[in-house]
């Protein structure tokens, strides 16, 4: 249920949403029209302790999307606790002080012993062969014990029934490298339901379970490495990146996620889950007054403090191609990425014109080359991301039977060349505008996708607005900054590729 | 977390004025007791008429106007399937449902119906499934008329040009070169043929033989066989009148004439309950993928809303599988299980997980026990408030578009069950007793007869899968093509 989602999936949204006044209304009074249309439904607010809300009403069914989006992700952990911001994310299911258990005292106790004796195991193993097995036998089986104490507290998974039992839809959370989000569906009714349970989610977590949960995560990693895909992506994020933290998996090393303590995700958790770090978006058939009263009810009292600090690693420029073969016994495919700048960089729209261009659909310049015409893939497509600090640009094709990555590799260098030396035709550029316009529109019957794209805004570009404002840099893109954005970024200095090849397993 | 320790008591403090109803401001860290809530009655429900009709050529027509958003959209049933195509030319229904779209039409080529829609931000998309085929349109309201078009077109006059048939089958002969890369799939494709037998129109696929058998002659003659109007259903929902679409459509398919179809029914499914062990050798994974169980049942059972209930409380979201499997034992990320029913088929009845090797054979025994304790015990008033509840109080969810409601009408019709179908199983779920809960998984589950699935380096399991049984290892080796 809870997973490490492989990329953010808030972009797509992203874009649809861009382009709401443009279809709505003729382009030259769009913006500010439709914003004003929009913000009359919108309401917004911060609680003292720096909680931000965003409200928008839309009454055509009693139901409402909530989304709360913790500023906090992959990209915030350091060597040795990579995978923590998820696990947290897991922990995040657990309960409260008051939800989840029986007693909370003697649970507490009970944990408290757990994690004396997790270290302890820790103490002996890190001395290798000098290990005392009768030693370590016995620490674990007071470990087990200590989780048998403080599973007699538990009212097991009393958090996620009770959403369930109230009719919650679409309960997740996900994380990503930016960012966690934790998301629900409710009947309208059950809104100070919800409003209860977030509050002492974030209140008064109890990291109950924790070793347990864990053994989850490691299941969940181990998915992940089962899956080519998985296998090639870790892998090529390891390449691109030297010094920034993205190129560390969202679900951490195996090791480090074996290794952490509750005590590390209690102190993770202080630190990036203060309310100035937190936005959340309600969307549905709700009255902002009385979200604004249960709010300040409600989540009011969570003690604030300083917004926590953005990373300062910044990625150095490439010097040359990098490159990785994963030997596999999966069939071949192939991931071409390069740097590019963050969200909030001009150039980030222009890719987003480009990759609506040459990736998206049958008739883009990529899918005509390589599998109508060439049949040398069976699929080819392109992500433009949507990162908080400067990303990459993705390629990604599969080849098709007794073809090549080498042949797919070939064939999209030459549609990149292409880009950079012809002028992308007008009847192109229209199209794809038209395209984003009209992805808007079946969005925007979305109660949840709305509160994603809001919150999205909101935390990354710095106001929910700017999915109105933004819409004039994409009316703006022309022929010449595709051809300058591609000259500037498309270049082999500046380019990580990785492929699968097939091998066959070890026995 | 010790800045919590002080809020304890000051909590306290705030939770006995909520009970005595005093505290109606009390900004709290933590403090209400969900369970001292009363809820506001949801506010209506209202479900919108569906206009049905059928035209003068036989189509069904199912009608929803929804003006909140400039679209149109459409959605074909046709009655046809992979199950009517013959076993030496598996992959032709699928193939057929692809170039229909892909191929262009007597009028049109393929790649200038692509040029046409994109241009314009449409889709026009046809598909044939298991036991339907479909087609679809989405289109700017201002583009009714080419969308429209173009979907008569494709399902009256497609041209299978033989370009498109060959692009259609590279796709099909590159995935199955590729079918055995993921562990899910390979354990989820094969534990269909256990279930059904791997000759069963519900579990066979295609092969590079049978792939190479089929001729565009074939794709006209399956195209002709079942692409009819008085063999078609449509649901149209968006922003349109509804009269104006029900001429506009008459007059799309007025050329479309009525033919004799006589199809014969869906074929049936023998089962005959007996406990097998499988195991399907793949040396490069940690984890192994488990499946376990025996057939499932059909929709029109009238234990299906009792098997509902029992299906939340085994296998739904927050079920007893995730509750002692992963949650309590931590063995692994994904465990699923469901009692599935459908239309016309008896479904699939399947438990399972993915868990490191070194604990395959301990996850298959707690999956086990799972199945069992429901045979044997009655689930707890817990357990039956939350799973009712989680069905009965997200049952608005049902009618959160139009697109669902129209769509879910013709399913109902194209499988004979009746048009409040939706509204029969709410009814039902709300009657469901414990008793009725232990009553259905004592009749439809065996625990003892179950049929063990589990992919992964079997010699590195914790216990050899022969304490379940003896062991047959299936052998997934893709035939190699015959060129």
């Amino acid at each position: 249920m809870k997973q490490a989602m492989q990329r953010p999936r808030i972009g797509r949204f992203l874009l649809v949403i861009l382009l709401l006044a443009v279809v709505m209304l003729p382009l030259t009074r769009a913006q500010a029209q439709d914003l004003v249309q929009f913000e009359k439904r919108m309401t917004e607010f911060m609680l003292g302790n720096g909680l931000k809300f965003l409200v928008l009403e839309r009454h055509e069914a009693p139901v409402v999307s909530f989304h709360t989006y913790a500023d906090v992700g992959s990209v915030d952990e350091v060597k040795g606790i990579t995978g923590l911001a998820h696990l947290f994310e897991h922990m995040a299911f657990k309960g409260t002080k008051t939800i989840g258990t029986k007693n909370y005292q003697a649970e507490a106790k009970a944990m408290a012993k757990m994690d004396e004796l997790f270290d302890a195991i820790k103490a002996e193993k890190r001395k290798g062969d000098k290990a005392d097995p009768e030693k370590l036998k016995k620490l674990q089986e007071q470990f087990e014990q200590a989780g048998q104490e403080a599973q007699k507290h538990l009212v097991p998974d009393e958090y996620d029934d009770v959403l369930m039992q109230h009719g919650a839809q679409g309960y997740n959370a996900g994380t990503t490298e930016d960012a966690t989000h934790y998301y629900v569906s409710m009947p309208s009714n059950k809104l100070e339901l919800w409003m209860i349970l977030e509050a002492d989610r974030f209140a008064n977590p109890v990291l109950r379970e924790f070793y347990k949960e864990r053994d989850v995560v490691m299941e969940e990693r181990r998915m992940m490495e089962n899956n080519p895909r998985g296998r090639l992506w870790e892998e090529f994020e390891a390449l691109a990146y030297r010094a920034h933290p993205y190129g560390e998996p969202i679900i951490g090393h195996m090791s480090d996620v074996a290794t952490v303590t509750r005590r590390e995700a209690e102190a993770f958790f202080r630190q990036y889950y203060r309310p100035s770090n937190l936005t959340i978006a309600v969307v549905g058939d709700v009255d902002p007054q009385q979200i604004k009263k249960l709010a300040e009810k409600y989540f009011a009292g969570i003690p604030g403090g300083p917004k926590p600090e953005p990373v300062e690693t910044e990625e150095p420029p490439q010097r040359g191609e990098r490159r990785v073969t994963v030997e596999d016994t999966a069939q071949p495919q192939i991931r071409i990425g390069y740097h590019q700048p963050s969200v909030n960089h001009p150039d980030s729209t222009v890719l987003q014109v480009i990759s609506e261009i040459i990736g998206r659909g049958r008739t883009s310049r990529l899918y005509k080359s390589l599998v109508k015409e060439k049949r040398i893939a069976v699929s080819v497509d392109t992500w433009p991301g949507w990162d908080k600090y400067p990303g990459l640009f993705m390629f990604n094709a599969v080849p098709s039977r007794d073809h090549t990555n080498q042949q797919c590799e070939q064939a999209i260098y030459t549609e990149i060349e292409r880009l950079k030396i012809e002028p992308a035709s007008s009847k192109e550029l229209d199209k794809a505008k038209t395209r984003m316009r009209a992805d808007l529109i079946r969005e925007f019957d979305s109660n949840s996708g709305l509160a994603a794209e809001l919150t999205f805004y909101e935390v990354i570009t710095g106001d929910w607005r700017n999915l109105f404002r933004q819409l004039d840099k994409i009316e703006k893109v022309t022929a010449d900054d595709i051809q300058r954005v591609a000259k500037e970024y498309f270049i082999s200095k500046n380019r990580t590729v990785g492929v699968i090849e097939t091998v066959q397993a070890a026995k | 977390m010790r800045s919590h320790r002080a809020s304890v008591i000051k909590d306290l403090v705030c939770f006995a004025l909520l009970l005595s109803l005093l505290a109606s401001s009390c900004s709290q860290k933590y403090a209400a007791d969900y369970k001292q809530l009363k809820y506001p009655k949801l506010g209506q429900i209202e479900i919108p008429q569906v206009k049905r009709v059928t035209l003068a050529n036989g189509m069904q027509l199912f009608l929803l106007e929804d003006h909140e958003l400039p679209l149109i959209n459409m959605s074909a049933m046709v009655r046809t399937g992979s199950i009517y195509e013959p076993a030496d030319k598996i992959g032709l229904a699928a193939i057929t449902g692809t170039v229909m779209r892909t191929g262009g039409t007597t009028s049109k080529t393929g790649d200038q119906i692509d040029e046409q829609l994109e241009q314009i931000a449409a889709t026009v998309e046809t598909e044939i499934g298991l036991n339907s085929g479909s087609a679809s349109m989405s289109v700017l309201k201002e583009d009714i008329n080419t969308g429209l078009s173009v979907l008569a077109d494709v399902l009256m006059n497609p041209a299978f040009a033989e370009d498109k048939i060959q692009l259609a089958k590279i796709a099909h002969r590159s995935s199955i070169a590729r079918r055995n890369d993921f562990p899910f799939s390979i354990a989820f494709r094969e534990y269909s043929k256990l279930i059904y037998g791997p000759e069963s129109v519900y579990a066979r696929h295609a092969e590079y033989a049978t792939i190479d058998n089929i001729t565009r002659d074939d794709l006209v003659a399956f195209h002709k066989r079942f692409f009819h109007p008085n063999n078609t259903m449509m649901a149209v929902w968006g922003d349109f009148d509804t009269e104006q679409m029900i001429k506009k459509t008459e007059e799309a398919f007025k050329d479309w004439q009525k033919a004799d179809v006589g199809l014969a029914p869906v074929p049936e499914v023998k089962y005959e309950f007996r406990p097998t062990v499988n195991v399907i050798r793949k040396d490069d994974m940690n984890q192994s993928c488990i499946f376990l169980g025996h057939i499932g049942g059909m929709m029109n059972d009238p234990d299906y809303f009792a098997l509902l209930v029992m299906n939340e409380i085994l296998g739904g979201s927050f079920s007893r599988l995730y509750k002692n499997v992963r949650s309590r034992q931590g063995l692994a990320y994904e465990v699923f299980g469901v009692y599935a029913a459908d239309y016309d088929h008896p479904g699939e009845f399947y438990v399972g997980c993915q868990t490191k090797l070194s604990s395959t054979v301990h996850a298959i025994n707690a999956m086990l026990d799972e199945v069992r304790k429901m045979t044997q015990e009655e689930a707890t008033d817990e357990e039956l408030v939350v799973a009712k509840g989680a069905y009965l109080n997200s049952f608005v969810f049902n009618f959160e578009s139009h697109g669902q409601i129209v769509d879910r009408l013709m399913t109902y019709v194209y499988y004979g069950y009746p048009e409040d179908f939706l509204q029969k199983t709410r009814e039902n779920v709300e009657k469901v007793t414990k008793a009725d809960v232990l009553r259905v998984a004592r009749k439809h589950l065996q625990p003892d007869k179950m049929q063990i699935l589990a992919v992964g380096r079997r010699q590195d399991f914790d216990e050899p899968l022969s304490v379940f049984g003896q062991v047959r290892e299936i052998d997934i080796t893709i035939p190699t093509p015959q060129k």
